[in-house]
């Protein structure tokens, strides 16, 4: 059943079965995105339960201008990106970005191949992951992934080619071989 | 470190094209995936906060505990059926069914009918297989109660007397009042299965009285 108004209402006077019914119809959206933000479940459980108290905290601050969605969205990322600064994941993002580097890892690494593209996620460094998770799967715009990162639009870019080029180099093994597909690029990508 | 053969294989891969990665990224976006907790982990939590309050949470007709609903859905047919047989001056069904069981109905009171016998005998008897199939009855014997009041209440003369369209007026007023209670119960507990009953029962009452009201307006 879609959450309306009158269960916002009761969401925030304490209502619990009206709270689930909002966790039940956000979760899957949400924690998606605070996971691949954090590219470790263990951690991204324990941030997704600050960002669920955040947006119940938060509830009688809601004017209905955006979608709900939109809104806790919103509020997840934001809360995602500090949790990880505070644990100095993300502080390492505006050193490297000034290395102009967004691969960390050793030489060893780059024949590793990811079985899928969260695992390849997280092979990126937290800075790349995040402006890629942001931009590409979570479609915001270089300044935006500015404003919440505290880079310019322009590192924001650079960051995003680097991740892309390495994810496309931990999937390759994902399409299908043959002298047409990998000189044209236009194979069969295998379920992921 | 992996160390599986597809990091022999990878040594002489070449790159994804940007559209096949697109493709990849593409899935993944639609990608459906499991919360991170579970309800209760999180209820936990705002439990503790008190962002969950027991009041709105624990309230005693609350869906998860069933058998207090079915308690409160025998109540109500039983004050059902006593309104009604009050409605319409007859006695009630509960004290009827008593009294026929030792002796012929009195005089001054119409018989009681086999349906109003019916409806007491199943108030106290019956046996239901499921919560489900209670709420069924239930529903069923408040839509009956509803046009038998609306059906006694049109046809049945034979009780009134000459203070009944004061007495009924009251009673309308009073109605009045319950429905404008409980419009306003449901307006913050929609779903809420006693507060319907009540105000489905009280809309029932209020039709019928009303009818009465008017008949008696015309002169008792």
């Amino acid at each position: 059943m879609p959450f309306d108004q009158l269960d916002l209402k009761r969401a925030i006077l304490g209502d619990e079965r009206a709270m689930r019914r909002l966790w039940s119809q956000h979760a899957p959206h949400i924690d998606a995105v605070v996971r691949r933000l954090c590219g470790d479940p263990e951690l991204a459980a324990d941030i997704s339960q600050e960002v669920w108290m955040q947006i119940f905290r938060a509830l009688p601050s809601y004017r209905g201008d955006s979608q709900f969605g939109t809104w806790a969205h919103r509020i997840a990322v934001n809360r995602t990106l500090n949790a990880l600064r505070k644990i100095r994941r993300i502080a390492k993002l505006e050193i490297e970005i000034e290395d102009d580097s967004a691969i960390t890892e050793n030489d060893s690494d780059r024949t590793f191949m990811a079985e899928s593209i969260e695992q390849a996620m997280g092979k990126l460094s937290p800075g790349a992951r995040a402006v890629f998770v942001l931009h590409d799967i979570e479609g915001y715009t270089h300044g935006e992934i500015g404003e919440e990162l505290g880079i310019t639009p322009g590192g924001s870019k650079s960051q995003l080619f680097k991740a892309r080029a390495k994810l496309r180099k931990l999937l390759a093994h994902l399409v299908d071989e043959s002298p047409t597909v990998a000189g044209k690029g236009k194979g069969h990508v295998a379920s992921v | 470190m992996n160390h599986q053969p597809s990091q022999e294989r990878g040594k002489d891969m070449s790159h994804l094209s940007e559209e096949q990665l697109d493709q990849i990224i593409a899935v993944e976006r639609s990608r459906e995936q499991e919360p991170l907790n579970e309800w209760r982990t999180i209820a936990a939590r705002a439990r503790e906060e008190g962002l969950i309050r027991e009041s709105q949470s624990s309230r005693p007709w609350s869906s998860s505990q069933p058998w207090l609903q079915a308690a409160a859905a025998i109540l109500l047919l039983i004050g059902g059926i006593a309104i009604g047989r009050t409605t319409i001056a007859l006695p009630s069904a509960l004290e009827s069914s008593a009294t026929n069981t030792a002796a012929a109905p009195t005089p001054s009171a119409p018989p009681i009918s086999p349906a109003a016998n019916r409806a007491a005998a199943t108030a106290g008897t019956a046996s239901f297989a499921s919560v489900d199939e209670a709420a069924d009855a239930l529903n069923r014997a408040v839509l009956e109660y509803q046009r038998a009041s609306q059906y006694i209440a049109a046809s049945n003369t034979t009780t009134r007397t000459t203070d009944s369209a004061e007495y009924y007026s009251a009673r309308a007023a009073a109605l009045d009042k319950i429905v404008n209670a409980t419009e306003s119960a449901l307006q913050t507990a929609p779903h809420d299965p006693v507060i319907n009953q009540y105000y489905l029962a009280t809309m029932g009452a209020r039709v019928a009285t009303r009818q009465m009201v008017a008949v008696g307006s015309r002169g008792f």
